[in-house]
């Protein structure tokens, strides 16, 4: 009964997503609308937009069981994701200010060579938003196999398949326009799903917080349910250097999950979507009001389905946890609730998903096509060509990769994303806005090695070889027991590889000699500051369409 | 060949930005914003990263209780959504005051600069056309291709 209650409701919000998108579709069509969404959203409707992007199964899911299954640690993940947004509205309108649709516009606004930059803004750009959209797909095809109740392979394959198809059509046809919706839409669902048993859950206890979590440690069984130290930096016995690396190993990730936010390319490319600046800090603002009261709900999701479900329950469903809210709703609300919590995380997976899917559509036509192959002078309508088939390109890509990894268990991928925006994204971002001296051998060195350290260092880290369970002997890590070439101890490279991403964009841009242009410095930090010549909605004529009338002038076409 | 068209397209006269960056107003805009920034950037940080250092070092004293099962962890968890949110609220309040009028005004001053510029370089463009201006030519050639 249930799983065909949520087929149906998965249905209904894929023909209503599906309606405008189409609709999106006879609305776009330049590059403004396609990337930008016409910038005509008004800070709330961005805001909603953001927190849709922002909020992923992952965080849906994975945190409510993490906290279920590991008591109080879960809850540091909601605190990162959260905080994180301070750096994003301090630089939103910056950002907004200075670019036109994504981060290398920002990047190369003020450099000599601007193919360098662009290029390394792309890979950067398209290797991030793969690892998350990898991360989210292959959780689709486990949330599947769960809600489902099929756990067959051909089943992961089919969903998998599925909601990568839905989510390039989203894109290809849709644009910024109808995926900003599809975010509009999914973000109120959450809200609400999260809000119905966040009230449920709590109408159990009689509203006392303490009475929730005294029941929730009872029902764990465990010691320190409530206290630091469940999941992350673990204390081990007789071992004061095992103990010191498991507490590095949690700073580092609460260093990527606070700098990683402000790099991420699907919000970058979402501060873009509103007219002006003041609309982007609006529609910030919103993202962290409603992103905020989300993570706080986490916390009577996951301590909720401790105290109801109970840890050997959720435990028995899904080692990992990550089925810990849909039993609640069914501890809650019976099969009906059941159904609409699980339709809103398919509804989240593929909103996202598609997200992930435009910003990096968006900066392979823009960037390279536009500005690399092109020189910066296609036609719109080629860019825009071109951004579809992007879009083709990379979920295709996604659903392969997607496919191949679907056993894995790819969790540890979202950190990882987040460490590479703050490693190779952060530095290039700031050092751009601020730093006088900054170069293209500058970004281009910041970029590469912050993105190189990260992947590196996970690589040689336990995440990929040499992890054994002590008590069973079973393999942790990717690769199979007994293969192991683990050099480096932790499994979230921040902590080392931010820094590296810093430091190997100051060095590159001081060793490089290449002399700055002091005017565009000033011209670039005149213009993120007041908004001179921002690219803007309406009756107003871009630059860019100026200068292509120049040059049509010219005979330049 | 691309900074060149890049510098053509922003269609304005050397040296403007420059001007504008040594007004008054926009030092006092940037040193404003940076006062701010860091601020909120250190103090976010810093509040954060103490969280996360007592999570990690400091767990007996996480783990007492406050009120019920609320413990110290717990309550310093809340609180940082609390202090994310009036950070938030303190930076939009102090942009909204002391740096919007101030943005806005040069913002205004550049585009009044900019329609004049512009005006200027049509009225050019219009006489250089006036005076390049040749006869058209016949197109008699055409019919003889069978064009027609």
């Amino acid at each position: 009964m249930t799983p065909v209650l949520t087929f149906g409701l998965f249905l209904l919000f894929i023909v209503i997503t599906l309606g405008i998108t189409f609709w999106a579709r006879a609305n776009t069509r330049g590059t403004d609308d396609f990337y930008a969404g016409g910038r005509a959203f008004s800070g709330a409707q961005n805001g909603l937009a953001l927190a849709g992007d922002y909020m992923s199964a992952a965080s849906f899911l994975g945190i409510a069981g993490i906290i279920a299954l590991s008591g109080y640690d879960g809850f540091l993940y909601s605190i990162g994701f959260l905080v994180a947004w301070l750096l994003t509205l301090l630089l939103v309108e910056l950002m907004r200010n200075a670019g036109r649709f994504t981060m290398a516009d920002v990047l190369s606004y003020r450099v000599r060579h601007q193919p360098r930059v662009r290029t390394a803004a792309v890979a950067s750009t398209v290797t991030v938003s793969v690892f998350y959209l990898l991360a989210q797909m292959v959780g689709a095809g486990a949330l599947v196999s769960l809600l489902l109740r099929l756990s067959t392979d051909t089943a992961k394959i089919i969903t998998i398949v599925a909601v990568g198809a839905m989510m390039i059509i989203y894109v290809m046809f849709g644009g910024m326009k109808g995926t900003t919706w599809v975010q509009i839409i999914k973000a109120v669902l959450l809200m609400g799903g999260t809000l119905a048993l966040t009230v449920m859950v709590l109408s159990r206890f009689g509203f006392n917080l303490s009475d929730m979590l005294g029941a929730a440690a009872d029902n764990s069984g465990k010691d320190g349910f409530l206290r630091p130290g469940g999941r992350f930096g673990k204390e081990v016995a007789g071992d004061p250097l095992g103990t010191l690396l498991n507490k590095l190993d949690f700073i580092s990730l609460a260093l990527a999950l606070v700098l990683g936010t402000a790099g991420l390319p699907h919000i970058v490319s979402r501060f873009f979507t509103v007219p002006d600046a003041r609309a982007a800090r609006t529609s910030v603002n919103w993202a962290i009001g409603l992103v905020g009261v989300f993570y706080l709900m986490t916390l009577a999701l996951g301590f909720g389905a401790s105290a109801l479900v109970g840890q050997q329950a959720i435990a028995a469903q899904d080692p990992a946890g990550n089925t810990a809210a849909l039993l609640l709703a069914q501890a809650l609300g019976g099969d009906l609730l059941l159904a609409f919590i699980g339709a809103v995380a398919f509804a989240t997976i593929l909103a996202v998903v598609s997200g992930l899917v435009l910003a990096s559509s968006t900066s392979l036509a823009h960037d390279y096509f536009g500005h690399v192959l092109m020189f910066g002078r296609p036609r719109e309508s080629q860019e825009v060509a071109v951004a579809r088939f992007s879009s083709v390109v990379i979920g295709v890509l996604a659903i392969a990769l997607a496919v191949i990894a679907r056993h894995q268990n790819v969790a540890f991928l979202v950190a990882l994303a987040f460490a590479m925006a703050a490693s190779a994204n952060l530095p290039a971002i700031l050092l751009s806005l601020f730093w006088r001296r900054f170069n293209s051998a500058g970004v281009v060195a910041g970029i590469y090695g912050g993105l190189g350290g990260s992947l590196l260092l996970v690589v040689l880290s336990p995440v990929v070889s040499g992890k054994v369970d002590p008590v069973t002997g079973a393999s942790l890590s990717l690769l199979p027991k007994g293969i192991d070439f683990h050099v480096f101890p932790l499994e979230n490279p921040g902590l080392v590889s931010i820094p590296f991403g810093f430091l190997c964009a100051v060095v590159g841009a001081l060793l490089s000699g290449e002399k700055v242009d002091p005017e565009r410095y000033e011209e670039l930090s005149v213009r993120s500051l007041t908004g001179t010549g921002s690219h803007r909605a309406g009756p107003r004529r871009s630059r860019r369409r100026r200068g292509r009338r120049a040059n049509d002038a010219r005979g330049v076409t | 060949m691309v900074g060149e068209a890049r510098h053509r397209s922003t269609g304005v006269p050397q040296g403007w930005y420059a001007g504008l960056a040594r007004d008054r107003r926009f030092r006092l805009l940037r040193t404003r914003f940076h006062r701010l920034a860091v601020g909120i950037v250190g103090s976010f940080l810093g509040w954060y990263f103490l969280y996360i250092w007592l999570s990690a070092f400091a767990r007996d004293f996480m783990a007492r209780p406050v009120i019920g099962h609320i413990n110290v962890a717990l309550l310093l968890g809340v609180l940082q959504f609390v202090s994310t949110f009036a950070l938030a609220w303190r930076y939009s309040r102090y942009a909204r005051r002391m740096l919007d009028p101030l943005s806005e005004a040069l913002r205004d001053e550049a585009a009044a600069m900019e329609a004049e510029l512009e005006h200027a370089e049509r009225l050019a463009a219009e006489r250089r056309r006036i005076e390049n201006w040749t006869p058209p030519r016949r197109a008699a050639h055409r019919r003889t291709r069978g064009e027609w």
